[in-house]
């Protein structure tokens, strides 16, 4: 039977590989890979800066006045220990007790 | 940077640097760049040629290789020592090949009902004053299921041994063998049948 020697046969391709082909190709890829690097440099600092924006932010609810700590909610006792109106208003002077009744006038108590 | 003493300057005075440097640079943030360069240096025409062999068209050899780069660039942090970088960028190169093919084929058929039309693709492609024997070599060798075809050409091109090839492609030895003969008996049959 009739045998074909692949061995012996050239190991050349029937096609061209353009001129410059890999060099062109090098500059591309570099080039690519220095846009992935930049986008994912500016990916991480937006990235940082979104995680130091949420410390801030909890750190601000915590410290603020009005965060839960800042509220400064009397308990019950301190509340039972308040003077009442009454005693209050005994205490004010003429000018503070004139801003009172004209308060408690204009909204309407 | 520091080089190897693997890294050894050759006869035209051009500095070839070992796998294991441009493995190192590789994983460096700052000489990332550097080692690209030098893979497209030592492998880019041969990891250029093992596309173009599996998809024919310079125009898609071109995307794939491309692709290929960029991946080693993406996924550099999955390498390991436990292969060697030549393996490594063939395997990423080979699997770009199938994507193209399998993008190319559809959901209705595989990659291996594309024999026809990369056989027809041979002679568009191929240089007015080729061999016909390599024309034909070509064509049969895009006939052959990708399999074959990848165990084909890592051996008869490329020189890989059994045990890089299996690194590449992944099956037993044994199996990459089977692939290979069945890919020369074809491969002669065609020819045979088609030389004048």
């Amino acid at each position: 039977m009739k045998e074909f020697d692949l061995e012996g046969l050239s190991r050349e391709m029937p096609y061209k590989m353009p001129e410059h082909f890999l060099d062109d190709m090098t500059e591309r890829v570099v080039a690519q890979i220095g846009k992935e690097r930049k986008h994912r440099t500016e990916r991480r600092i937006v990235a940082l800066f979104a995680s130091a924006a949420s410390v801030a932010a909890v750190a601000l609810l915590f410290l603020h006045p009005f965060g839960t700590s800042g509220l400064n909610i009397p308990d019950y006792e301190s509340i039972s220990q308040c003077a009442s109106v009454d005693e209050v208003l005994q205490n004010m002077t003429a000018d503070e007790l004139g801003v009172y009744s004209m308060m408690s006038n204009y909204y309407g108590n | 940077m520091k080089r190897d003493q693997s890294d050894i300057v050759n006869n035209q005075g051009s500095l070839s640097v070992s796998d294991e440097s441009i493995a190192r640079l590789l994983c460096d943030d700052n000489h990332v760049e550097e080692a690209v360069r030098l893979i497209m240096k030592k492998y880019g025409e041969p990891l250029y040629w093992h596309i173009r062999r599996m998809v024919v068209a310079h125009d898609d050899a071109e995307d794939c290789l491309q692709e290929t780069m960029i991946n080693v660039y993406k996924y550099r942090s999955t390498y390991s020592n436990e292969y060697s970088l030549s393996s490594w960028l063939y395997k990423i190169a080979t699997n770009e090949s199938l994507k193209l093919l399998k993008n190319r084929s559809g959901f209705t058929m595989s990659v291996d009902d594309l024999g026809d039309s990369l056989k027809d693709s041979v002679r568009e492609e191929a240089s007015p004053n080729a061999d016909e024997t390599l024309i034909l070599l070509q064509e049969a060798i895009a006939l052959l299921p990708a399999k074959q075809k990848m165990v084909f050409n890592l051996r008869y091109y490329d020189d890989k041994s059994y045990e890089e090839i299996h690194q590449i492609v992944g099956d037993s030895v044994n199996t990459l063998k089977t692939n290979y003969h069945y890919a020369v008996q074809k491969i002669k049959d065609y020819i045979l049948e088609h030389q004048l």
